[in-house]
Parts: C-alpha cells; sequence; structure tokens
C-alpha cells in the first residue's frame, strides 16, 4: 500500500489524523445558496481534479447532496494546512458563490472534528431527518467518484471505511433509522402492523391531490399489490397517473366498491361532506367479515366520519394520530442518538490508531531492508565456501532466520497504534529507542554518505 | 438421581426466569447482550427440562404426569417446545418475552407443588393414561400459546384502534399474524382435547366406571371444550372476529387455570371416580 508522504517523527505523536472539512448545510445556508454549491457527477470530478492539482492537497473527498456540500482534503503538510484551506474554500465554494464568505455560511472542522463530522453524517446524526438512511448511500456513491478520479489516497480511504462501518452500525445496532417519519410511511408502517405484508395490501387513494401523491409514492415503494385512485376530477387523475404509473383510475362513484376490496384506503379529498360514512364503511365490512381494514383520513375538514372509528376490525386514522406516530418515533431515534455517538467513537478511535500505526511502516520497512542487506551481504561473503547445490538451501536458511527474528519485534511496531490515546507519546519514544537500537538513522546517513 | 431431581427443581424456574428477563431486555430495550443470550439460555433451559422430565419417567417408572406438579411440568415444557420452533422457523423473537413468562410462570408452579413421593397407582402404568394426558396436556400448551397470542393481539388492537402506540407498537408481529398464530394454536388445542376427551370416555368405559362425567375436573374439562368449540365454530361461521376470538382464548385459560389447580386441590387427587 502505498503511504502518504509523513515527515519523520519530530518528537510529537501524531495522535489526530490530519484532516480538513470546509461545508455548508441545511443549517448554515438556504436552498437558494445550496444549490448553487451543489455538484453533480462531473462537476465533482472537475473539482477534485483541480484540488489535486494544487501542491497543498494530497487528498480530497467531496460530498454533495441536496442537504449539504462538504469538502473533506488531506492537506500534504499536516502541520500547515493554509495552502490547502484556501485551495479547498476557493474552488469548492468561493468560485461560484462569493456569499459563502459570509460568518456563519460555512463551516470548518479539522483533524478529529472533521474525521467525527463525516462519521456523525454517514450515521445520520447531521440529517434534517434524524436517522435517515440515504445518506449512506449517497457517501458510498462519492467515494467511488473520488476513487475513479484518484483523489482518495490511503488516509480518505480508511476515514470513508469508517464512515460506512459507523453509518451501517449505527443502523443495525440502534434504532437511529427505525420508525416512520413522514406521512406516506407512517400509513406504510401502520398497515405493516395491520397486514402480514405490504405485498398483500391493496390500496384505494380517494382523492388525487398533493398529499395522495406524496402518500402513494411510499407504498408502491413498499410493494403494495395494487394502486387505485377515485377522483372527482378526471384531469388531476389523469396527472396522478402520469406521475404514478401503477395506479389505476376509478370513478368517484365506484369507491365504495372499491372500499370493500381494499386493505388500505387513503382520503384526502377537499370535500366540504364526509366521502365515507360510517354506514357505507359498516356495509363494506359486512363482505369482508374477518379481514381488517386501515382507513386514513387526510381530509381537512374530514373526509371519513370520526363516528366510523367504532366499527370493529376498522382501524381509522386521521393526520393527528400520524403527526403523533411521527413524533414518537423522531422521539426514539433522538433517543438513540447517544449510543450512535458511542459507535462513532468506537470507530474513530480505531480510525485515530490506524493513523498512528503509520508513523510505524516506515520504521519497520527500514528494519527488513537493513536486515536484508546484512544477509545478503553475509551469504555473499561464505556463498563461495558451499557446495553449488546447496545454495539455495542457504538462501531459504537464511531468509528464514530473518523473517522470524524479526517477526514479534515488526508486530509488536505495527501493533502499537491500538493502544490508548495516552500511551502515544510513550510509544514514539519507543519508536527512537529502536531506530538507535537497530542504527536505523545512522544506517540512512550512511547510505546517503556512500 | 434424587439430588439430579432435587437441584433441577430448583434450577429450572430459575433459568426460565432468566431466559424470560433476558427476552425481556430484547423486547423493550433490544439490548445487545441480551439479543445475543437469550435464544441459547432459552434451549439451554429447555435441554435441563428435557433430562428432568426423562429422569422423572426413569426414577418413577411411569409416565410423569402423575401429579398437578408433573402435568405443569409438561405443559411449561411444551409450551417452550413450541415456542422454540416458532422462533426457530420464523426468525420471529418479538412474543418470547411473553411466552416464556408463562412458561416460567407454569414451571414455578410445577416446582412449588413438587411432592417427594408421587403415588404409584395401576392407572399410572396404562396406555389409555399415557395417550389420554398426553394428549390433555398436549392442548392445554397449545391453549396456553393461543392464549398469549390473544393476549398480544388485543394489546396491539388496542394500540391500532386508539391511536396510542403503546410499547407493544412495533415491536410485535402484525395483527394478521398474531390472530393467524392464536387460530392455529386454538385449533390444535381444540383438536388434543377433543382425542383426551373421547380416549378417555373409552377408557373410563373400559374402566366400568358409570358416573365418571359427574367428575368435577371432567364436567370443567368439558365446559373448557364447549368454549374453544364455540369460539372457533363462530369464528368459522364469521360471526366473530380476532378480538373476541382473543377473549376466547384468555377466557379459556382461565378456565385451564381453574381445571387444573383449583379442581385439583379442592376436589379430587385425580379423577374422583378413579
Amino acid at each position: 500500500m502505498a503511504l502518504p508522504e509523513m515527515p519523520e517523527p519530530s518528537g510529537r505523536p501524531r495522535q489526530e489524523p490530519s484532516l480538513l472539512l470546509i461545508g455548508t448545510d441545511f443549517r448554515c445556508s438556504p436552498l437558494e445558496l445550496r444549490e448553487k454549491v451543489a455538484y453533480g457527477g462531473h462537476e465533482g470530478e472537475d473539482l477534485l481534479v483541480h484540488l489535486l492539482a494544487r501542491p497543498g492537497i494530497a487528498e480530497a473527498f467531496l460530498l454533495s447532496t441536496c442537504n449539504r456540500t462538504e469538502i473533506y482534503v488531506q492537506p500534504r503538510d499536516p502541520g500547515n494546512d493554509d495552502e490547502a484551506y484556501r485551495a479547498a474554500l476557493e474552488l469548492t465554494f468561493l468560485r461560484r458563490v462569493q456569499e459563502m464568505e459570509k460568518p456563519g455560511r460555512l463551516y470548518v472542522k479539522r483533524n478529529d472534528e472533521a474525521a467525527r463530522h463525516l462519521l456523525g453524517v454517514a450515521s445520520g446524526l447531521e440529517s434534517m431527518v434524524l436517522g435517515e438512511p440515504e445518506i449512506l448511500g449517497q457517501i458510498k456513491q462519492q467515494s467511488a467518484l473520488a476513487e475513479t478520479v484518484g483523489a482518495s489516497g490511503p488516509v480518505i480511504r480508511r476515514l470513508l471505511r469508517s464512515a460506512g462501518s459507523a453509518g451501517a452500525r449505527s443502523r443495525q445496532e440502534t434504532a437511529i433509522s427505525s420508525g416512520a417519519v413522514s406521512l406516506g410511511y407512517a400509513i406504510v408502517e401502520l398497515a405493516r402492523n395491520i397486514f402480514s405484508g405490504m405485498e398483500n395490501c391493496r390500496v384505494l387513494l380517494i382523492g388525487a391531490g398533493e398529499i395522495a401523491r406524496s402518500v402513494a409514492r411510499p407504498l408502491v415503494e413498499r410493494g403494495a399489490r395494487e394502486l387505485k385512485v377515485a377522483n372527482r376530477g378526471a384531469e388531476r387523475a389523469r396527472q396522478f397517473q402520469e406521475e404514478i404509473p401503477q395506479a389505476q383510475l376509478l370513478s368517484f362513484d365506484a369507491r365504495l366498491a372499491a372500499v370493500r376490496e381494499a386493505e388500505v384506503v387513503v382520503a384526502s379529498t377537499g370535500a366540504e361532506e364526509p366521502v365515507l360514512t360510517r354506514k357505507q364503511l359498516k356495509e363494506a365490512m359486512k363482505a369482508r367479515p374477518t379481514s381488517p381494514l386501515l382507513v386514513v383520513d387526510l381530509g381537512v375538514p374530514r373526509n371519513v366520519e370520526p363516528a366510523a372509528g367504532k366499527i370493529e376490525n376498522l382501524f381509522l386514522h386521521t393526520i393527528d394520530s400520524l403527526e403523533h406516530l411521527i413524533q414518537r418515533n423522531l422521539k426514539k431515534r433522538k433517543e438513540e442518538v447517544p449510543r450512535v455517538q458511542e459507535i462513532i467513537e468506537e470507530e474513530l478511535t480505531q480510525f485515530r490508531a490506524w493513523y498512528r500505526n503509520l508513523e510505524a511502516e516506515p520504521v519497520v520497512a527500514q528494519i527488513q531492508k537493513q536486515a536484508e542487506r546484512i544477509r545478503q551481504q553475509e551469504v555473499a561473503a561464505v556463498l563461495s565456501r558451499f557446495p553449488a547445490e546447496t545454495h539455495g538451501d542457504l538462501e531459504r536458511l537464511t531468509r528464514s532466520l530473518v523473517r522470524k527474528i524479526l517477526h514479534h519485534p515488526s508486530a509488536h511496531l505495527r501493533g502499537q497504534g491500538g493502544q490508548s490515546e495516552g500511551a502515544a507519546r510513550h510509544d514514539l519514544s519507543r519508536l527512537h529507542l529502536v531506530r538507535e537500537l537497530f542504527h536505523l538513522d545512522e544506517d540512512r546517513e550512511d547510505k546517503d554518505e556512500s | 438421581m434424587t439430588t439430579f431431581l432435587d437441584v433441577a427443581n430448583i434450577l429450572l424456574p430459575l433459568l426460565y426466569l432468566g431466559t424470560a428477563i433476558s427476552y425481556g431486555f430484547v423486547f423493550f430495550a433490544s439490548h445487545p447482550t441480551a439479543n445475543r443470550t437469550a435464544t441459547p439460555a432459552l434451549r439451554g433451559s429447555l435441554l435441563l427440562h428435557l433430562a428432568y422430565l426423562a429422569a422423572l419417567a426413569i426414577h418413577h417408572q411411569q409416565f410423569p404426569a402423575a401429579t398437578v406438579s408433573q402435568a405443569l411440568s409438561i405443559v411449561a415444557f411444551a409450551v417452550a417446545v413450541v415456542y422454540a420452533y416458532v422462533e426457530w422457523h420464523g426468525r420471529e423473537r418479538s412474543t418470547g418475552f411473553w411466552m416464556v413468562a408463562l412458561v416460567f410462570f407454569f414451571q414455578l408452579l410445577s416446582s412449588l407443588l413438587t411432592r417427594p413421593n408421587p403415588p404409584d397407582r395401576a392407572i399410572f402404568h396404562d396406555k389409555f393414561f399415557a395417550v389420554h394426558v398426553s394428549l390433555a396436556l398436549l392442548g392445554y400448551a397449545a391453549f396456553v400459546l393461543a392464549s398469549a397470542y390473544g393476549f398480544l393481539f388485543l394489546q396491539l388492537y388496542r394500540d391500532l384502534k386508539g391511536g396510542r402506540f403503546s410499547t407493544f407498537y412495533g415491536k410485535l408481529p402484525p395483527l394478521e399474524v398474531l390472530e393467524r398464530m392464536m387460530i392455529g394454536a386454538l385449533s390444535v388445542g381444540f383438536a388434543t382435547l377433543t382425542g383426551a376427551v373421547i380416549v378417555g370416555a373409552v377408557w373410563a368405559q373400559r374402566l366400568d366406571q358409570a358416573n365418571w362425567f359427574r367428575d368435577p375436573k371432567i364436567l370443567i374439562t368439558l365446559a373448557t371444550w364447549f368454549l374453544y368449540a364455540l369460539a372457533l365454530t363462530l369464528r368459522r361461521l364469521r360471526h366473530w372476529k380476532g378480538r373476541q376470538t382473543a377473549i376466547a382464548s384468555l377466557a379459556g385459560l382461565c378456565a385451564i387455570l381453574f381445571s387444573l389447580m383449583a379442581v385439583n386441590f379442592f376436589f379430587t387427587d385425580f379423577h374422583g371416580f378413579l
């Protein structure tokens, strides 16, 4: 694996990864600004190529979604990221919108904070809707882009792996993404609590307006078996079908017959009078004696007579009860935040440990190189004294000896990064000790002189 | 052997209690440790329970259902086995807490009612006895499961009907699945209890017991059988929906407990005519 250019140990342990993040999100910038600094596939590629052309930047990663644009860079000089900062700021944001310079529009995070932020984004903690799952896919997609362009090196690549792991673990080990937090998904959630699967659900929508469209998409997406739409106006119904081609259009009067066959009924008309009365629903329930029926009334004023809620096996929900469900789910997600933060810290600790190991890698490589040189010299000195047919054995024997002698010290040096942060300074002094013991610096100087 | 039986008698309710607590953590808190330990704990408890029942049969040289304690232990074991199968088959653990809590309750009663020397009577060695009691206990175990599913059905039904969304909401299988499991368990229980009643009646005739139908335990059992028959018939005729059937299954459980406990305590040792 190619290692990034790192300075030789200078007495200061590299406890934190060298990273720089500049970004803006829905909290800092309105949509009008965010859309100006949003990057499509090719634009993102161009940006990364331009950034890498700057001498101060070793690696880069761009995350651009509808809610955020963030640029992560690994400065070539960990001690001085001024050049990387100026380049990332100018090329990513100011070149497009000068207004981004205003205070509060951008956030800048460095090193640990930058890494923690990306892990938080991947886990859904920074999302507009807490715990939303799409962001993890977006990060994966954009990391593939950075990989294609060659913008991600070992540090960014490892950071993205940690982010992916934090995101996946947060969703598997906590309830940060559980429960519906939108009207459409709340209806899906209710249906899933009643029926054995969405694929068994036939859905009837009464009304074809904006609300009907917004709830229809999740129902179709989650595999509803059938979607029928009964609307008074034919034009709006046709528009609905253009947007959601799976929908079958019905006349408004056919709604009562359709209720008998449906599992889920969603009413969202602007009618002043109920479009489904208790009597009509009671009749419909007689045609389906043991099958439950979920009726969701999203109309204001109400589209379904409230008394229908008393019918056995009929579950009537209104916009209020759905809102109550959404708030309950959001509250549950918020309760999961500390557990997600724990996961992020665990992943961050592993990332830091990996980063610190980079310090040991050159030392291990030097020891192995030096040992190999000595081996070759010694073998060459005595080789003529041995019969030619034993030369191969001699090579194998000496290589094996060197490998076995160096195995434990190498493994130990590589493994030291896994220790606690408090041990980092101690580790560094050990690295110096190892250099002295093996005469690594002298070895290099001798080589340089020669 | 006696030492093993004594130790297992104390250990079993404790193990089931621990397992129920684990499943409780799975249900209420999705605790990662409990998620890992609950199923192995149940399987371990089941193995010990199986060994305990086998040891009982070997030690007393009879089918281990000679006392209320032994019958309760068999019911607990049967419920636990059926639940373990349901969990393994459906990869569904959300009902585990309630099922294992019932198992713990039955095993605790069994352990508390244990007698050092169960009666050794000729009927306990009769094949009819083994078939009759096995069918009856299997039926009771199925009814216990049906009532547990019925209870959970009612909780979820109430949540969905009232839009209250309590702790049960979102953690249980859907209403339709709970109802199907409840009806399935009721049907199995009804079939096996019917078998037990028929075998018992034939057996009583063979023993030349003319007044067997006056035995309070048989009367209670027949009343329970009629209750379940009514529930299943009304359900089949589509007059009853899930909620009414769930209430009937809970009422049936009360009748079973009464039949198993009170009748045995206050009226007879086994059947009055024997």
